[in-house]
């Protein structure tokens, strides 16, 4: 049998340099967020050709309404007719710079008269207080499965040190949860609802693992009471490990299928939404095998350690 | 046991294969709605989905009567646009009302803004004397331009019972200017109709049977309480103080969300397909049992979805496409144990045994876990997010039945039969 826990100093390194390169880019780039997060305008405008100055039309609106608006070229395609492309045009007016109702329909009428404008394909106004809005509710999201989680852990992993497990257990989750800001921070994937929704989504499935392995410790531990603790883990882990590898397998050919078909076909909204579920995904796993159960054994050794100190002093002490 | 058979195993097929045939339409002629009847979010259909907040100094906070009343204008308006699809939830927590409009196909409003501005105006309320030549195609009353009150000077509207029929009422109070014109109105059209209008729709016409001097008035005629509390509500709304402003506004087009439907529902097939594809492959005959049980597990939470009446978002698809990844979990767990006991030199029918009752406590804590989660992002997130919570979390949920239990009856059933008493079975 291989023997992991002898090689658990590697198992740190790799999320390390990972999270390291998240902070990297977060001090660089910044986070991104979309609007949805930090309030603003976003106008997806179906132009009836691809004929149209985009740039010209980001200077004619930065001046008309005197607020900063850029603007970009999209195409998609047309769901009716697949060998036709749909020709859009985007703006977008971050931040506090939201545009008032009078100032979105001066655009609407703006682009209809000179640009020959079809129709509104896509828009997104939020304030920016709705926005603090929604970023508070999935923070609070985020703490409030937390807590619940290392509750059931505790409660539900009493025979094997039910405290230690859910709190490396909790450790394993911020890992994955930092992996996936780090994936944000490094592709500047636009944060926002669905970010919040991939990160409990990979919290569930992430735990869903490590409680696997650990029920099979809860279990080994009964079996073999003189086994020292690494191998016990060492066993539990091996035990475990194909259904971990065929779970991921599958878990990843879904989520991964969804990404390309979104990526090949510009479906912005699910591509977003799909490429942090893989990274979060095989995080999830990497953290279940190696982090969580490394973790856990190592606080039982340092404890059993403490008792035979323990023992000892009170033995001298005598 | 000798006489193990077939039986669990074709009970289980020919349920899943009812399932599938009330999902795909086999249900409508006795009320189940299918797939195809399924409730879609606006950004698959394509709509508006806005956030209104009444337009009062800040610091202010509306009372629920009066979001109520707001909510009845809104729907009033947008009925009298002919927009009957629509969905106006008041949020008294926050203050605020939600209005979704899905687009009607082929329509093609190019400035949605105006129609959100309108939907957002202070509502008029008039009380105007009844022309009764003046009606529309459908015989009700048009407005004359004759007003005898505004909403300004209703003080208050509210569901009564009247004390001596004991039928349900709504109750009407007037400022003293009101009571003024009104007793004035009544006394000259009394056994007449006075007309009430919601900016020019007609709410409701009710004859004069008394001269009213005192400002306190009701309204009889309406068959529920419901409906009194509905009047009363429009009512009210003729009598508030702000109009409605619109804080955050999401529109999508519905090329844009039919598109995004047919690439997620492709990308969802092909998924299946692959994983069925990988259980078969990992685990043979056990694998196949997998992927029936799996195709329950899709089956009914699409029925649930189209039966109970939930709005399927993209996101929701997206949880849909997960617990088919996730939805093999508990059979992954339940046959590595098996081959586990098989190798341990048990015999297969042991081995079910065994494998199924020890795998089951990982598989409950896992589980539990997920659906804490989804159920999580179902309270504190909004529209799509809670699609998607409602999907993962029936998914994880619903694996108990088809993963668990639906694979052990068809296991167990055809364990008995001779070809699988090998451990090939299960792809050793």
């Amino acid at each position: 049998m291989i023997d992991l826990m002898s090689k658990r100093k590697w198992f740190f390194v790799l999320p390390i340099i990972i999270i390291l390169a998240g902070i990297i880019g977060l001090i660089i780039n910044g986070l991104n967020y979309d609007i949805q997060f930090q309030g603003g305008t976003i106008i997806q405008i179906e132009m009836n050709d691809s004929n149209f100055d985009v740039n010209k039309i980001g200077v004619i609106l930065t001046e008309m309404l005197n607020k900063k608006v850029s603007s970009q070229k999209i195409q998609a395609y047309n769901p009716q007719n697949e060998d036709e492309k749909i020709n859009i045009l985007m703006l977008k007016v971050p931040g506090s710079d939201t545009l008032s109702d009078a100032e979105v329909n001066s655009i609407i009428d703006m682009l209809s008269k000179d640009y020959n404008a079809k129709r509104i394909y896509q828009m997104q106004n939020v304030q920016p207080f709705i926005a603090d809005e929604i970023k508070q509710k999935g923070i609070k999201a985020i703490l409030v499965a937390s807590v619940l989680i290392i509750l059931y852990i505790w409660w539900r992993f009493s025979t094997i040190s039910g405290l230690p497990a859910a709190l490396t257990a909790l450790i394993a989750l911020i890992h994955d949860a930092f992996i996936m800001l780090s994936a944000y921070t490094i592709f500047q994937i636009p944060l926002n609802e669905s970010f919040i929704a991939a990160v409990l989504t990979i919290l569930g499935y992430s735990l869903n693992n490590t409680i696997i392995i650990y029920d099979r410790i809860r279990e080994n531990s009964n079996k073999m009471r003189k086994v020292p603790v690494d191998e016990l883990v060492n066993k539990s882990i091996i035990q475990t490990l194909r259904r971990t590898i065929n779970t991921s397998v599958t878990t990843i050919i879904a989520i991964f299928i969804v990404y390309i078909f979104a990526a090949l076909n510009n479906i912005q909204s699910v591509k977003e939404f799909a490429f942090p579920l893989i990274i979060g995904l095989i995080a999830g796993t990497y953290s279940s095998l190696f982090i969580a159960p490394t973790l856990w054994m190592m606080w039982k050794q340092k404890e059993s350690k403490e008792r035979i100190v323990a023992k000892q002093v009170k033995a001298k002490a005598r | 046991m000798k006489q193990n058979n077939w039986l669990g195993f074709l009970f289980v097929i020919v349920m899943i294969c009812l399932l599938i045939y009330l999902a795909f339409d086999g249900g409508n002629a006795i009320g189940i709605p299918g797939i195809k009847d399924t409730r879609l979010g606006i950004d698959i259909k394509g709509g508006i989905y806005t956030t209104l907040y009444p337009d009062i100094p800040e610091g202010q906070k509306p009372s629920e009567a009066d979001l109520n009343s707001a909510r009845r204008i809104i729907e009033t308006r947008l009925e009298s646009k002919g927009i009957f699809d629509k969905n106006v939830t008041v949020e008294k927590e926050n203050g605020r009302i939600i209005v979704e409009i899905p687009f009607a196909p082929g329509e093609e409003d190019f400035n949605p803004q105006k129609t959100v501005d309108e939907i957002g105006k202070t509502a008029l309320l008039t009380f105007q004397e009844v022309d009764e030549e003046k009606v529309d195609e459908n015989g009700r009353y048009l407005p004359t331009g004759k007003i005898i009150i505004e909403g300004k000077d209703v003080k208050n509207a509210g569901v009564g019972t009247n004390p001596d029929t004991g039928e349900v009422v709504v109750t009407l109070e007037l400022n003293k200017e009101g009571a003024e014109k009104f007793a004035e109105a009544t006394e000259r059209l009394l056994q007449k109709k006075i007309a009430i209008f919601m900016d020019d729709v007609l709410i409701v016409a009710p004859t004069v049977n008394n001269v009213i001097t005192d400002g306190n008035a009701i309204i009889t005629g309406q068959r529920t309480a419901k409906e009194a509390g509905e009047l009363a509500d429009t009512i009210r709304a003729g009598a508030l103080p702000f109009r409605m402003v619109a804080k955050e506004i999401n529109l999508i087009s519905p090329i844009l969300g039919e598109g995004a439907l047919k690439v997620t529902i492709r990308a969802g097939i092909v998924a299946l397909i692959l994983v069925a594809l990988f259980m078969i492959v990992y685990y043979r005959l056990a694998g196949l049992i997998a992927d029936i049980a799996l195709t329950g597990l899709i089956v009914i939470t699409l029925l649930i979805l189209s039966a109970m009446g939930i709005t399927l978002t993209l996101p929701g698809i997206a949880g849909i496409i997960l617990s088919i990844g996730m939805g093999v979990d508990a059979n992954v767990v339940i046959f590595e144990r098996i081959k586990e006991e098989i190798r341990n030199g048990k015999t297969v029918g042991a081995a079910v045994d065994d494998g199924f009752r020890r795998a089951f406590t990982a598989i409950l804590d896992s589980n539990v876990t997920t659906v804490l989660t989804a159920a999580i992002l179902y309270w504190l997130g909004s529209g799509p997010i809670r699609g998607f919570a409602i999907t993962l979390g029936m998914g994880v949920a619903l694996s108990f039945l088809t993963g668990v239990t639906a694979t052990r009856i068809m296991l167990k059933s055809i364990t008995g039969a001779k070809f699988t008493r090998s451990p090939k079975t299960f792809g050793i």
